[in-house]
């Protein structure tokens, strides 16, 4: 049984990299207030453009940096939309998905020939990173070693966006953006270009993400490599309040679920129900947030109402 | 003892789902149609395919016959349903992009009926399982609605959320208990022979399905000009704060819309498999809820609207299936003009550069 804990823990680091990655770009665009559903098809640019860079040069890493280029670029265009042009942000999201994702379906057999899957000749993935001594310590050692040089960006982005965020002028302004924007242009902040800031910081982690799908997790294209991962970093940053260390709690548990719901597929658990379970998570700790917000209020009200009694206005 | 709605929910400020149905200009309403058609000719162009005959042969395709027409009117019938279903909800203000689950219980609850009561009369069978359908579809929305109306609880996310729950729950369901006997993977068994509805037009799929959906987009006609629940929800759509100043329930209003919402949603599901599939199938749905966003969005809101815009995803569906088999093309070009559609839909148009310098020399 500890086994069988040991390996889904082994398997959820890399399984999470990608949704950590993808939630806190997602949650810099929220504290920024922008409500990203692009990330999927974000992430799924910089994985088609890790792959086919990497197989050009030869060289994994100058996929990985093609890959966030590329979901810069697609975060700037989507963040125009929404901040120059009116769009509605979630509308603009669902049809970027499908525009993206139908892209990619087209362009697979009409252009490459190729009915599934892309492995174009050269093409190098990331290699794993071995780290010395803390390797062999039994249990802890494969879960913290032998991961791809992604896996590790991961977890240290997570204490760079949190001072990014909290301890550095720009991302003050970022959080007043997103919390009131009026009164943020009011005191002299660009919020516009900081809103189209926070978006492009989204596309390059999401195409960082998809980038080590492709290159990290496996090596290859196919369009449904993203599998959805885009959506469940959203939820992990709603579940974690779009604050970092919880989004990042959120995405590592949602990341065991997934390593979780392959392995519990053989054994007769329903891989449908854990793979469920991201999204009901969602659902009840925005409800949970919500109540304790609601009673919050109420208790204020009823408070004032006591005190107005108390005080024979009433 | 029920929460205030309709007053935005915080985060949500940024977001005014009634304000997308925005902007009556032919510019904006034309606009959308036009841009999908030119970048989906590019996409063309730039893969070495002719773009002209392509668009001609999907013409061909989806309405240049009466099969064509009837195959078109099939793949109408469940995008006007959802297209509806989406905008009852926004037009109250309640962003509800949760149709797609709706869709998949509704679809489960009539397969089920119709695999179920199988010694019923057709006519009795189809009614008990559109309206289970319907009632399903009701439920599930239901959950995001208590959510919102009760807790203010945003309903983007919930609703997004619970699409995927729909759609596994609905995939575990078919897969561990309602499997069919003869076939091995993903479908559940076939409905009752008589609960199939019959062809209007054989050999097309053109049920009674079809005519049920104009009618129930006259029925919203209907509710929104001439009905006080309407009135209701529209103001609740346009200013919850006239709204609630009026006497207006907003809680309730909100409630009311993800009902009718679901209901859609749920019928929608419920014709697909009485009068398409026959059958519950895993993951049916190609999205026909978030293309009934598209519809509602293209349609503006506005019955007419909707309808032409259903017919027009309905055409390039079916037209669409057509030519993957005609030509290499695949069938994802739609998903491109329809993604173009939607983006460029909610996109201010005359805000784009090269249009104000266009609409300067007008």
């Amino acid at each position: 049984m500890s086994d069988a804990i040991l390996g889904i823990l082994t398997a959820a680091a890399p399984a999470s990299t990608s949704i950590l990655l993808a939630a806190m770009g997602g949650l810099i665009n929220k504290q920024g207030g922008i409500v990203n559903i692009g990330l999927e098809p974000m992430m799924l640019v910089g994985a088609f453009t890790a792959v086919v860079v990497s197989a050009q040069t030869g060289n994994p890493y100058l996929g990985l940096l093609a890959a966030m280029v590329a979901g810069a670029g697609l975060g700037l265009v989507f963040s125009w939309s929404i901040t120059r042009l009116g769009a509605n942000q979630i509308v603009a999201g669902l049809g970027l998905n499908l525009l993206v994702l139908g892209f990619f379906g087209y362009l697979l057999p009409t252009v490459f020939k190729i009915e599934g899957t892309l492995l174009p000749a050269g093409l190098v993935g990331l290699p794993k990173v071995h780290i010395p001594f803390i390797e062999q310590i039994p249990g802890l050692g494969p879960i913290v070693s032998g991961h791809d040089v992604v896996t590790y960006l991961s977890w240290l982005s997570v204490p760079l966006v949190s001072v990014f965020l909290y301890r550095t002028p720009l991302g003050i302004e970022l959080r007043a953006t997103g919390a009131n924007e009026e009164a943020a242009r009011a005191a002299g902040v660009p919020t516009l270009r900081l809103r189209d800031f926070s978006t492009v910081v989204a596309g390059v982690f999401a195409g960082l993400a998809g980038a080590q799908l492709s290159l990290g997790v496996v090596t290859l294209f196919n369009k449904q490599m993203t599998g959805g991962r885009g959506f469940i970093a959203l939820a992990a940053f709603y579940f974690g309040d779009a604050r970092p260390a919880l989004t990042a709690l959120g995405a590592v548990i949602f990341g065991v679920f997934e390593a979780a719901g392959f392995r519990l597929g053989s054994s007769g658990v329903p891989s449908q129900l854990v793979q469920m379970l991201p999204y009901l998570v969602v659902v009840l700790s925005l409800t949970l947030v919500a109540v304790r917000r609601d009673r919050r209020v109420r208790e204020r009200g009823r408070a004032a109402a006591a005190s107005l009694t108390a005080a024979g206005v009433r | 003892m029920v929460a205030e709605t309709g007053i935005p929910v915080p985060g949500q400020e940024t977001i005014a789902p009634s304000r997308v149905f925005g902007l009556l200009r032919p510019l904006q309403l034309l606009g959308p149609f036009v841009i999908a058609l030119l970048v989906g000719a590019v996409v063309l162009l730039l893969s070495g395919r002719d773009a002209i005959g392509t668009y001609w042969l999907l013409a061909q395709q989806s309405l240049g016959g009466t099969t064509q027409i009837a195959n078109t009117l099939v793949a109408t019938t469940p995008v006007l349903l959802t297209g509806l279903a989406t905008a009852v909800a926004f037009r109250s203000g309640i962003f509800n992009v949760g149709v797609e689950g709706s869709l998949y219980l509704g679809a489960f609850a009539a397969a089920w009926a119709g695999f179920t009561f199988r010694g019923l009369p057709g006519p009795l069978l189809i009614l008990i399982a559109v309206s289970l359908a319907g009632v399903a579809g009701a439920l599930w929305a239901l959950i995001p609605g208590v959510l919102r109306a009760r807790w203010r609880v945003d309903e983007v996310v919930t609703t997004l959320m619970l699409n995927y729950v729909a759609i596994l729950l609905t995939s575990w369901l078919v897969n561990y208990y309602f499997l069919a006997p003869d076939i091995a993977n993903s479908m559940s068994p076939l409905i009752a022979t008589q609960a199939r509805l019959s062809s209007l037009l054989p050999p097309s799929q053109l049920t009674i399905a079809f005519v049920a959906a104009l009618l129930i987009t006259v029925l919203y006609a209907y509710l929104f000009t001439r009905t006080t629940i309407g009135y209701e929800l529209r103001m609740t759509g346009l200013n919850p704060r006239f709204a609630r100043a009026v006497g207006i329930n907003l809680a309730g209003a909100v409630i009311v819309a993800f009902l009718i919402s679901g209901v859609l949603g749920g019928v929608a599901g419920g014709f697909q498999v009485l009068g398409v599939n026959y059958r519950f199938i895993d993951h049916f749905s190609p999205g026909y809820g978030f293309t009934g966003i598209a519809v509602a969005l293209l349609g503006r809101g506005h019955p007419v609207g909707i309808v032409l815009a259903a017919i027009f995803f309905g055409a390039l569906s079916s037209g669409g299936a057509m030519i993957q088999l005609f030509s290499d093309i695949p069938l994802d070009l739609i998903n491109i003009l329809q993604g173009t559609v939607m983006i460029f839909a909610v996109i201010e148009l005359s805000r784009l550069p090269f249009v104000r310098r266009w609409l300067r020399h007008v």
